[in-house]
């Protein structure tokens, strides 16, 4: 299972799903966009919006090809299995 | 780039009060008021000073600057106005500053982000702005429309006239009648027919509650 994080570090619900994946000990790969500059931010700013169906929102989790736009903690549950 | 001096919304020191002081009277006349839990809204409202210091405004910090000042200017906090129907329908905004009046408790909308569907009651405008007679454009989102109120009932319909695309909503009103101010052309606000055939515009429906004219797209 492979998750994936694309959070921004002024975003109060992406630090909530940090949060909630390290109480959990899941591993992710973890993608501050802000953090980005130039082409680099672009691509996974046009990536984020590719996946997440058009918005700019974060945070933006997958899970292998699942993804989820906000902290929605039911579903994060269901497919991490917790 | 131009060399008029940028006007600031807000000066360097600014607090998390002084934030909260300037927006609630705007967002509640947009029908928003802050969530119910102060430390979230505490929380979101350090991020935003924190954006305030590096860029000089108050962005939505659950949104990412582009760079580009045409759509970084969506998401200027509050930004309700520029997601008018989608907010509607999450009854928050995208971070959850702010909520619907008509919601009883903000934390329990913590989290979401996805839109539902179907359609959307949205805040417009407040009743008591808008005596019996009044005929005015209001913008739903990318939407357009033209609200009147005929005694105590509010009527909306779309604000482009079909001759020749004039704005409904800056005519005036003759008993259930909008007239456009282009070249009087006439609308019933009951349900947007006219005298031409084939040339209706859509009508919304309203609704009134706790002092504000909701309508629904």
């Amino acid at each position: 299972m492979q998750v994936k994080l694309y959070a921004l570090t002024t975003c109060p619900y992406c630090r909530m799903v940090k949060r909630f994946l390290d109480d959990g000990s899941i591993e992710y790969e973890l993608t501050e966009v802000d953090t980005l500059e130039g082409e680099e931010k672009e691509d996974v700013i046009a990536e984020v919006r590719r996946i997440s169906g058009g918005g700019a929102s974060f945070p933006v989790i997958v899970v292998d090809d699942e993804v989820i736009v906000g902290f929605n903690k039911k579903r994060i549950k269901e497919l991490l299995n917790l | 780039m131009s060399d008029r001096p940028v006007r600031r919304r807000f000066e360097p020191g600014t607090t998390i009060a002084d934030l909260k002081e300037y927006m609630e009277p705007f967002v509640l006349r947009l029908g928003y008021r802050f969530n119910d839990d102060e430390e979230f809204v505490a929380e979101v409202l350090t991020s935003e000073i924190e954006i305030l210091d590096q860029t000089g405004d108050v962005y939505c910090p659950c949104r990412v600057r582009t760079g580009d000042p045409r759509e970084d200017v969506k998401i200027v906090c509050p930004c309700i106005p520029f997601y008018a129907d989608q907010f509607a329908k999450l009854q928050k905004c995208w971070c959850g500053l702010f909520v619907r009046t008509d919601v009883e408790d903000g934390s329990e909308l913590h989290g979401v982000i996805e839109v539902p569907e179907g359609p959307a009651e949205v805040p417009v405008a407040l009743a008591a702005e808008f005596p019996p007679g009044t005929l005015r454009t209001v913008r739903v989102g990318k939407r357009e429309i033209a609200l009147a109120r005929v005694g105590d009932d509010f009527f909306a319909l779309g604000n482009v006239c079909r001759h020749a695309f004039g704005p409904i909503g800056q005519g005036f009103l003759d008993g259930h009648m909008a007239i456009c101010p282009w070249h009087g052309w006439r609308f019933d606000v009951r349900d947007g027919t006219t005298d031409h055939p084939g040339a209706n515009v859509a009508t919304y429906p309203t609704s009134v509650r706790d002092g504000y004219v909701f309508v629904t797209v």
